[in-house]
C-alpha cells in the first residue's frame, strides 16, 4: 500500500475494541439464533427424546438407526431426483429472461418487475395459492383448460408421482425462476461492452460471441446461482408439504419433510435433530464442492 | 417520615393481602380453533355468573399436540386443555394430566357421560378429562337421487353392500352423478369415516389397550374390496381420492352425491346453509350388516400439579357445561351434547334427524392407541396408505401387510413401558 507525500500520514489505527464492538451484536445474534440451537441439536441428536416425557442419552444410536433407514435414504433419492430436473427448468427459463432484458429499454424494467414478483412471495404462501389453482373442481387450471376444450375431464396431477413433480417444478420455476433470472442478469451486465465491441470487429457471430465471450466472462454469476438453486431444491420442503402431503403413497417425501415427520408426526425430537445433523454435512459438503469450482476464476482457467 | 413511610408499607401490605385472598381465580384452557367459538360462548356465560374467571386460547388442531407438548416439558403449560379424544391415551401415558377419577364418578349424571370420551380418557383405570364437544361420524344421503335411481328413499343402506349397491345405480343416472363422495386425502376423515365398517362387523384395527395391529381380518379385506369394487366401476367421486375434506360438503350440497360419509355436525350445517338438500342420514354399517360409529370431538383435561383453586374452578366448569341449559346450547353451536340423557331437552328445537347421530353416541368407539398422529393422522402414515394403495390400486394384499408392520412397529416404540 502506497501513500503519496502529500497527504497526511494516517495518525493511528483505529482501536481494536472499537472493530470488536461493531461485531458484538452480530455475534450474539449468530450465537443466540445459530450457534446455540446446534450445539442443542447436537446434544439432543445423542438422546432418545420424546416430545413428551422422559429423555434418555442413548449414544450414537440414532445415527447407527439412520444408517439403516430405508425411508430416509428413499428421501434422498428423491430430493435429488428432483433437485437436478428443478435446477435445468430454471436455468432453461431464467437465461432467455435474462437476455431478454438485458438492453436498455424501459419496458425492458417492465417484464424485469413482472418476472421478479413471484419471488416476494413465501414458499408456503405461493405453495397454498398452487394448491388451489390446481384444484380439479374449482380451481383455475381446471376450469381454463375445460373451457379451451384441451381436456374433457379436469386434471388431477398429484394423484400419480411424474405428474405431481411436474406441476412442483413448474411451480418452482414460476416463484423462484426470477430470483437466478436477476443474478444472471448481474453477470450479463458485469461483461465489459468493449470485449463484445473487439470480438465484432474480429468477425466473431453472435453465437461464438455468446460462446466464448459472454459465458465464461459471467461464470461466476452462473455458479453462484448454480449454488443457490441446488441448496435451496436440497433444502425443498414447503411445496411438498402443502401441495402434495408427500403423495402419492408417500413418494414426494424430501429429505427436510423426513425431518419434519420424525420430529412432529412421529414426535421423535432426538431422531430429528440427528436427521438434520446428517443433512447439514450433507449440504456442508455439496456446497463446498460447489464453492472450490467458484474459486477458479475465469482468468486461471 | 420513617414512621409514616412504615405505616403506609404496612396499609400497602395489608390491601395487598386481602385482595390476594379475595382475588379471583383464572383458569386457562387452550382449545381447538374449531371448538373456540362455542368454548368462547360458555365462557362467556360462566365468567358473568361466577367470579371466577375461565379464559380460552385458541390453538390450531395440528398445532395442539407439539404446543402442547412443549409447553408441559418447558414448564410453561396451561391450567388445561379442551383437545381432540384420540390424543387423551398420550397425554395420560406421559403423566401429564390431572386425575379427574373421584370427580367424574362423583357427578349425579356420570353414568350418562359420551363413553367413547370415559374410555379413551382412562389410563390404568384413572380417568384423566371429561367429554366436552362431541360428534359422532355418519353417512348421508340424497334422498332425491334416491328415488331418481329407483331406490326407496326411506330406506337408509344397511350395509356397506347395499352403499355399493345404491352407489351403482346412482352413478348409472349419468351427468356427472357419482354414487358416494368419502375423504381419501386426509388422515383424520379416514379414521373418522372408516373404522366403523370394521366395528360394525365386530372387528378392530387395534386391540383394546392400543398395544397390539389387528388389520388383517376378514372384515377389513371385505370393506377394502367393497371401496376398490366401487372406485374401478366409477361410482366414487373422483375429487375423493385427493380430497382433504374442504370439497367434501360443496360437492353433496350440489346434488350430484348420493352418499357422503360424514359427521354428525352435516345435519345442522346442510339446514342451515344448504336447505334445498333433501337427505337422510344413517350409522355406518359394516361390510354385510350392523352399525358403528366413531365418536370424534374434544374432551377437557387439565394439567398435572394443576393448583387445587384452579381445579376447583375447572370442576365448577364443568358442571355449569353440564346443566342442560348449556348443553342446549353446545347442541345448537356444534350439534351434540356430551350428555348422552338429555335428548328431549337438547334437541326439541332442531332437526329430528340430529337424533340418528345422538342414538349411535353411546355405542360410538374411538380407537384407543398411544401413537394416533403416527398410525391414522399423518398422510404420510401406515392408515391414509393402506386406504389409498387398496381402494385406488387395488394392491389389497399389499397394503394389507405393509400396514400390518407399520401398526406393529410404531407401537412397539410409542407403547408405555
Amino acid at each position: 500500500m502506497t501513500v503519496s507525500i502529500e497527504q497526511p500520514a494516517i495518525r493511528q489505527e483505529p482501536h481494536q475494541w472499537l472493530g470488536a464492538a461493531f461485531i458484538v451484536p452480530s455475534l450474539i445474534m449468530i450465537g443466540l439464533f445459530f450457534f446455540v440451537p446446534l450445539i442443542m441439536t447436537v446434544w439432543m441428536s445423542l438422546h432418545d427424546w420424546p416430545l413428551l416425557g422422559q429423555s434418555s442419552f442413548i449414544g450414537l444410536d440414532n445415527f447407527i438407526e439412520i444408517a439403516g433407514d430405508r425411508q430416509l435414504w428413499n428421501s434422498v433419492g428423491f430430493t435429488m431426483l428432483y433437485t437436478v430436473p428443478v435446477t435445468l427448468a430454471l436455468f432453461a427459463v431464467a437465461f432467455p429472461l435474462a437476455i431478454l432484458i438485458d438492453r436498455p429499454l424501459r419496458a425492458a424494467g417492465f417484464f424485469r418487475t413482472i418476472f421478479f414478483m413471484p419471488v416476494v412471495i413465501g414458499f408456503g404462501a405461493a405453495s397454498t395459492l398452487w394448491m388451489w389453482l390446481l384444484n380439479p373442481d374449482s380451481g383455475v387450471f381446471a376450469q381454463l383448460l375445460k373451457s379451451l376444450h384441451l381436456v374433457t375431464a379436469a386434471p388431477r396431477p398429484i394423484e400419480s408421482f411424474w405428474p405431481a413433480l411436474g406441476v412442483i417444478i413448474l411451480m418452482v420455476v414460476w416463484k423462484s425462476a426470477g430470483f437466478t433470472m436477476v443474478i444472471l442478469l448481474t453477470g450479463l451486465q458485469s461483461v465489459p461492452a468493449e470485449v463484445i465491441e473487439a470480438a465484432k470487429i474480429d468477425g466473431a457471430n453472435a453465437r461464438s460471441r455468446f460462446r466464448n465471450i459472454t459465458l465464461p466472462l459471467m461464470r461466476n454469476s452462473l455458479l453462484l446461482a448454480l449454488v443457490l438453486n441446488v441448496t435451496s431444491s436440497m433444502l425443498a420442503f414447503d411445496q411438498f408439504f402443502v401441495i402434495t402431503w408427500g403423495g402419492p403413497q408417500n413418494s414426494t417425501i424430501t429429505a427436510v419433510f423426513q425431518i419434519y415427520l420424525a420430529s412432529f408426526s412421529s414426535y421423535r425430537l432426538g431422531y430429528g435433530s440427528a436427521l438434520s445433523l446428517v443433512l447439514l454435512v450433507v449440504l456442508v459438503a455439496i456446497s463446498s464442492i460447489q464453492l472450490t469450482f467458484l474459486k477458479v476464476r475465469p482468468e486461471e482457467s | 417520615m420513617k414512621k409514616w413511610m412504615l405505616m403506609t408499607t404496612a396499609i400497602a401490605a395489608t390491601g395487598l393481602m386481602a385482595m390476594s385472598s379475595a382475588r379471583a381465580e383464572e383458569l386457562n384452557l387452550w382449545v381447538r380453533t374449531s371448538s373456540a367459538g362455542v368454548l368462547e360462548k360458555l365462557v362467556d356465560l360462566y365468567n358473568a355468573s361466577h367470579d371466577d374467571k375461565v379464559v380460552v386460547t385458541p390453538i390450531t388442531a395440528e398445532q395442539m399436540v407439539p404446543k402442547l407438548g412443549t409447553s408441559i416439558a418447558a414448564g410453561a403449560a396451561p391450567d388445561g386443555a379442551v383437545l381432540d379424544l384420540i390424543y387423551l391415551p398420550t397425554f395420560a401415558a406421559t403423566d401429564s394430566l390431572e386425575d379427574m377419577t373421584d370427580f367424574i364418578k362423583g357427578l349425579p349424571y356420570a353414568d350418562a357421560l359420551s363413553p367413547s370420551h370415559i374410555r379413551s380418557a382412562t389410563y390404568e383405570g384413572k380417568v384423566y378429562g371429561v367429554p366436552a364437544l362431541p360428534d359422532a361420524s355418519i353417512i348421508a344421503y340424497n334422498k332425491d337421487l334416491f328415488t331418481a335411481a329407483g331406490l326407496d328413499p326411506e330406506k337408509a343402506p344397511a350395509s356397506l353392500a347395499e352403499i355399493a349397491e345404491d352407489a351403482k345405480k346412482i352413478t348409472a343416472l349419468g351427468n356427472d352423478t357419482y354414487g358416494l363422495f368419502f375423504v381419501a386425502s386426509s388422515g383424520s376423515w379416514l379414521v373418522y369415516d372408516f373404522t366403523p365398517h370394521i366395528w360394525a362387523a365386530g372387528a378392530d384395527v387395534l386391540s383394546e389397550d392400543g398395544r397390539t395391529a389387528t388389520i388383517d381380518t376378514p372384515a377389513m379385506r371385505a370393506t377394502l374390496a367393497a371401496y376398490n369394487d366401487m372406485w374401478t366401476s366409477g361410482s366414487i367421486h373422483p375429487t375423493s381420492r385427493s380430497g382433504v375434506g374442504n370439497d367434501a360438503v360443496a360437492a353433496f350440497a350440489s346434488g350430484k352425491v348420493g352418499i357422503l360419509m360424514t359427521g354428525s355436525y352435516i345435519v345442522n350445517l346442510l339446514t342451515s346453509q344448504y336447505p334445498d338438500v333433501n337427505f337422510g342420514v344413517a350409522p355406518i354399517p359394516g361390510p354385510e350388516g350392523g352399525a358403528s360409529s366413531f365418536a370424534g370431538g374434544d374432551t377437557l383435561a387439565l394439567m398435572k400439579g394443576i393448583s387445587p383453586e384452579k381445579k376447583a374452578v375447572a370442576e365448577s366448569f364443568i358442571d355449569f357445561y353440564m346443566q342442560p341449559e348449556q348443553q342446549i346450547l353446545i347442541t345448537a353451536e356444534s350439534g351434540m351434547p356430551p350428555r348422552t340423557d338429555l335428548a328431549d331437552e337438547a334437541y326439541a328445537d332442531f332437526d329430528p334427524r340430529n337424533l340418528i347421530a345422538y342414538d349411535i353416541l353411546a355405542s360410538a368407539r374411538t380407537p384407543y392407541t398411544f401413537a394416533s398422529d403416527e398410525l391414522f393422522v399423518a398422510r404420510t402414515g401406515p392408515w391414509v396408505n393402506l386406504l389409498q394403495t387398496a381402494i385406488f390400486d387395488g394392491d389389497i394384499d399389499g397394503a394389507i401387510s405393509a400396514a400390518q408392520e407399520g401398526f406393529t412397529k410404531i407401537p412397539e416404540r410409542t407403547n408405555p413401558k
